[in-house]
Formats: structure tokens, C-alpha cells, sequence
């Protein structure tokens, strides 16, 4: 499916939902040229589930990852869809922005939708201390378990201490002290 | 009142319950056999089957994403090429994509050529080490000293072109560093024609090989179904059937010119079944396929300049003043690489930098790929989807958990025996000799 026709058939499931979506088409190639598409558009949390299930039947669909960023009074997430695998030249790249209030991280989990999603999922609760709601599984995966901060956050002091203690940690076992093995 | 506190015995006997009653519960790394990398699985097993398997990474986490929004975008080139050293071009090339995207720099059609001959020699190179790698795990360690010695040569390739065996340097913004000059292309045509010579050797060697065959023939499965709901990427997918490849599926450098189709068990004439056979099958192929893509753009790739933007300085300024945001994906040897960069005006290093390495997408697999296989197939179904750790990880503290540990040495004999105990009974020809 073309990146046009896509909007299309998501702004016909989505309605008013998809909010100010945009499409980016450029020419790939030199003597066989193809177009690729980026979607980009907004999203209220409420409507994540729905959109990813409009998707879903608009075409093969792999999740390449969630981008996110702490952007001040809000967490502001990326969906980055691939929507249309396996046809030639014909894959679409739909990024679906949510906001995400900080006294509030609650996002709905896409896992029952779409299992692949947990890793990345779970990587947004460490890094950026969101919940997902109905997610199967949310312990720790990549940072040590005792460790409270979210690398990502631009608003917590316990990040700076941790640093803090780890490279004194780290010089005391330069000095050749108990901790170097 | 002071809550009654079990003894670790207790404490054990809880654990086995909640998760399965007659089950054990077998940890295995973060140091271990089947990679040269950190990451602790810890299998329940009843027997010799594995009933449950859970995951942990994160013990090579280098915070390489907070890094990159220290450095300005020149550097960052140069991080994300030690992100891992296998897909060492991999990481840059998605890096530029996402960030030429965000800053509308053009890229001439040359460097886009160059760019997909070294990435396509380093899927050569990557899908070479992992076949030796496979076969260490099963005990044919001649195999594995044949197949790394045949991949010397691309590697001295990658050199003469390059300067470098691993982390090229090639990548910036607008084009790539150095040249392919006319003169080199016979030493590489030559390399193609050796590779090409070899692939039928290594295709008997790996797949008519009845040794190996019982060893990797419906072990570690992952259906079609489970692959695209897990979104497996690479070869793990081609492997399970899923026509699923970057290259394809995405318009990006010259790929629609050269047309490339995902390859998997189907386009070797055989059924698709998703086990490690499969998995070996298709990185064979695309061994293949790399010298095809090769070849074609060495006859159509044209003359002309290598990048837009020559002068590194000019490059920083224009950067400097670019804003907005970018994607950037490659198909590297075992996946999708995607990058996200996100650019503001006045700033030299990105606001945001998300970086997905192809392991990222394949972690999931290993679940339904461990279910009801033996221990003595652990090492070689955990390295079937050739994963990068360090990639997908980018600060772990190991506490002394003194738990039933399983030595990578002894891992790696129950693995080396049951390939005794199958070559005997399906071969009288055991690379072992006949003793006993």
C-alpha cells in the first residue's frame, strides 16, 4: 500500500483521533526509482489501541521501537510502525506521537495487540519510570534492579547520586583496594 | 511484631512453586558458552526438557545513547560504530540516513553504491563468523577453524578498501570518506569469485552433513506466527518464512535499483520450519546473495563525487543550524537497525538519540524457541539467532547469587556429547573416528 492511501484508510478507521498527521514522500533510486512514505501524527493515549489495531489490519505490521524523550512537563513517546512488510518497495513508516503527563505516566501496553512490543515496553519503564497498563511483564531489563532513578528523566536528583557513588566506587578500585579482584 | 522470616530453603521451595512444581531451576551466564557475551538465562527444567525460560540482559549496558547527546554529530559517527564490532557499519549507516533525513542533505549516487558494497561485505563477513560460531556450539571445531579461515580474505578485502578490518570510518553526512578507486575493483571481483567458489562447499558442509542435520532439524523452533507476532527481524524471520527484509520491504540507498528479494528455507526448495537448520540455511544463502549484490553494483555503480558536504567544517555548520527529526533503518546481517535523531537549531549534539539494535527485535524469540528442547541444546538454539548483546545493551552490578550454576566447560560437553551420541547413530562416519 502507498503512504497516501495509508493515511487515507487510517484518517477513514481514526477520524478526528489521528491528529495533525502529516506525510513526508521521497524518491529513492536511480534507474528504478520508488517513493517511500513516513506518516507522522498525533495520538491521545486513550486511542493507542485502536490505532495500533486500525494498523494492524491495513497491512503486515513490525514495531521497530519507542522513542522517548522527556520534553519538560510531559514524556513524549514514538511509535515507530513499519506497516506492510513483505511487499516490495512497500513497506510505510507510520510514527505515532503521544504525550505522556508526568503526574500521570500511565500508557496503555500494545503487548495484547502485539507481543513484540514488550522488550521495547519495557524499556520505557526503566528508562523513563512510565507504567503501562496491562502489560505482562514489567520487571527490570536492561538497568540493575536496585537502582530507583530513570536514566532518561531530566527531573530526578537520585540519577546524579548514583553516578556520583559509582565513580568513587570505581576510583577506589583504580587505588588497587579491596574491590579490584 | 516481626514478620517470620523463611530460611533459604524455604525461600527455594516457594520459588520452584510458583513457577513449577517438579521443576529445576537452572541459571545459566552471564558468562556462557554459547556467546562471547553477558546475559543470564535461567531455564526451569523437568529432566532434560526446558519447561520455562526467562531473560536477562543488561550486563553490558554502556549508556551509549546518553553519550551520544554529549558529543557533537561528527563524533557521533564514530560511537555508534562502536556499538557493536560486528555490524560496525550497520549502526553509521542508520545513523546517517536518520540524520541526512532531519538535516535534507543529499547524498551522490556513487557513495550510495559505495555504501551498500561495504555493508554487504561485512553481512559476508558477519554471517561466515556466526556458521563457524554454530559450528563450535555442535563440536565441529574443524569446521569452525575452516570457515574462519576462509573468512580472513574478506576481511583483508575490507582492509585494502577501507584501512580497517573492523570499524571502517566510511559513514559521514552527505557520502562516504574514501573512494572505491577503479584500480581495486579487480581484488575485489577476485574475492567475489572465491566466495562464489566456496558457497557450495559450505552449503554440503553445513546442510547434507547428517551429523548436523540431527542436531539442528526441528530444534529450536519458531513458527511463522510466532515470529510475526514477536516482530522477529533478519534472518530469524526469513528463516520462519516471513519475506521480511529492509532491503525490500524499504527504499533506501540504491536497494531498489538492485533489486533485492528476503530470502528464506522456500528459495532452496525445501518446506520452511523455523528451526536452527533453517536459521543456518538462510545466512547461507544471503552469503550468496551478498556477492550477487556486490557484482551488480560493481557494473552500474557510476562515476562522480563522494559526498556532498567534503569539508568536515562546513558539515558541522550545516548541522548546527539543521532542526527536525529523522529515521534511519539498515537491514544488517542479523536484522533491522533503526535510528531515531532528533536535531535543534543552535545545538551540536542531538536532543534525542534512540538507537535499535536487531537483537532488540529478536529477544522475544527466544522464548518459544527454548520450549521443551534439552539443555544439551541450549548453546547452539542461543546461538541461532546470532545475537549481539552488546548492541541491544547499551551498568550491571553481579551480587554472588550461589545458585545451581551450570559451567560454560560443561554446557559445552553435554552439547559436544549429544552430538556424539546422534553422529553415531546417524553416521558411521563420525568426524571422531570410530573408537569404542
Amino acid at each position: 500500500m502507498r503512504a497516501q492511501e495509508l493515511l487515507e484508510a487510517l484518517k477513514e478507521r481514526l477520524g478526528d483521533k489521528l491528529r495533525s498527521p502529516e506525510l513526508e514522500v521521497e524518491e529513492i533510486g536511480h534507474r528504478r526509482i520508488r517513493e517511500r512514505g513516513f506518516i507522522w501524527a498525533e495520538i491521545e493515549r486513550e486511542d493507542l489501541l485502536e490505532a495500533v489495531r486500525a494498523l494492524k489490519e491495513l497491512g503486515p505490521l513490525h514495531i521497530s521501537v519507542i522513542s522517548g524523550a522527556d520534553v519538560g512537563e510531559k514524556i513524549e513517546l514514538i511509535y515507530h510502525f513499519a506497516v506492510g512488510y513483505g511487499t516490495p518497495d512497500g513497506e510505510v513508516m507510520v510514527n505515532l506521537r503521544l504525550a505522556v503527563p508526568k503526574d500521570d505516566p500511565v500508557v496503555p501496553s500494545i503487548c495484547s495487540e502485539l507481543p513484540g512490543a514488550l522488550t521495547t515496553e519495557r524499556e520505557k519503564i526503566e528508562f523513563l519510570g512510565l507504567e503501562f497498563s496491562g502489560i505482562p511483564d514489567s520487571r527490570k531489563l536492561f538497568l540493575p534492579d536496585e537502582l530507583k532513578a530513570h536514566p532518561w528523566r531530566k527531573d530526578e536528583p537520585e540519577l546524579s547520586e548514583y553516578v556520583r557513588y559509582t565513580v568513587a566506587w570505581e576510583a577506589k578500585k583504580d587505588e588497587g583496594g579491596e574491590a579490584r579482584a | 511484631m516481626r514478620e517470620a522470616r523463611l530460611g533459604p530453603e524455604e525461600m527455594a521451595e516457594k520459588k520452584r512453586e510458583k513457577t513449577c512444581s517438579t521443576c529445576f531451576e537452572v541459571p545459566i551466564g552471564p558468562v556462557h558458552p554459547a556467546l562471547k557475551e553477558g546475559i543470564r538465562f535461567t531455564f526451569w527444567v523437568e529432566g532434560e526438557k526446558i519447561k520455562k525460560v526467562d531473560i536477562r540482559p543488561g550486563f553490558m549496558h554502556r549508556g551509549i545513547e546518553f553519550m551520544g547527546t554529549k558529543r557533537n554529530l561528527v563524533q557521533l559517527i564514530y560511537l555508534a560504530e562502536r556499538i557493536c564490532g560486528i555490524c560496525s557499519v550497520s549502526h553509521p549507516l542508520a545513523l546517517v540516513q536518520a540524520v541526512e533525513e532531519a538535516a535534507g542533505i543529499e547524498v551522490p549516487p556513487r557513495a550510495q553504491y559505495i555504501r551498500v558494497i561495504i555493508g554487504e561485505l561485512e553481512r559476508i563477513h558477519s554471517h561466515l563468523l556466526w556458521a563457524g560460531v554454530a559450528a563450535h556450539e555442535l563440536g565441529f571445531d574443524t569446521l569452525l577453524h575452516y570457515v574462519w579461515k576462509i573468512r580472513e580474505p574478506v576481511l583483508d578485502l575490507l582492509e585494502d578498501i577501507t584501512g580497517n578490518r573492523i570499524d571502517y570510518a566510511i559513514p559521514i553526512y552527505g557520502g562516504v570518506r574514501r573512494d572505491i578507486p577503479p584500480e581495486k575493483y579487480p581484488k575485489l571481483k577476485d574475492a567475489l569469485r572465491y566466495y562464489r567458489s566456496l558457497v557450495e562447499d559450505l552449503l554440503n558442509f553445513f546442510l547434507r552433513d547428517p551429523s548436523i542435520e540431527a542436531r539442528t532439524r526441528n530444534i529450536g523452533i519458531l513458527t511463522r506466527e510466532e515470529a510475526d507476532a514477536l516482530c522477529a527481524v533478519g534472518p530469524t524471520a526469513r528463516a520462519s518464512g516471513l519475506r521480511k527484509d529492509v532491503r525490500q520491504d524499504w527504499p533506501y540507498f540504491t536497494y531498489p535499483d538492485l533489486q533485492v528479494r528476503a530470502l528464506t528455507p522456500e528459495d532452496m526448495g525445501l518446506g520452511v520450519r523455523g528451526d536452527v537448520y533453517d536459521r543456518i540455511m538462510v545466512r547461507l544463502l544471503e552469503v550468496s546473495q551478498s556477492i550477487q549484490i556486490i557484482e551488480r553494483c560493481l557494473e552500474e555503480m557510476p562515476d562522480g563525487e563522494i559526498t556532498s558536504v567534503p569539508k568536515v567544517a562546513a558539515l558541522l555548520a550545516q548541522l548546527k543550524k539543521a532542526e527536525g527529526e529523522g529515521i534511519g533503518r539498515h537491514e544488517a546481517p542479523r536484522g533491522e537497525v533503526f535510528h531515531y535523531i532528533r536535531l535543534e537549531a543552535d545545538k551540536e549534539a542531538p536532543v534525542v538519540w534512540k538507537v535499535k539494535a536487531p537483537t532488540y527485535s529478536n529477544l522475544m524469540s527466544w522464548f518459544p524457541m527454548f520450549k521443551d528442547q534439552e539443555i544439551a541444546d541450549i548453546p547452539i538454539v542461543a546461538a541461532s539467532i546470532d545475537p549481539c548483546i552488546c548492541c541491544m545493551d547499551r551498568v550491571h552490578i553481579v551480587r554472588g547469587e550461589r545458585e545451581e550454576v551450570v559451567w560454560k566447560e560443561e554446557l559445552l560437553r553435554l552439547s559436544w556429547e549429544k552430538t556424539k551420541r546422534v553422529a553415531s547413530r546417524v553416521t558411521r562416519h563420525a568426524p571422531w573416528g570410530r573408537k569404542g
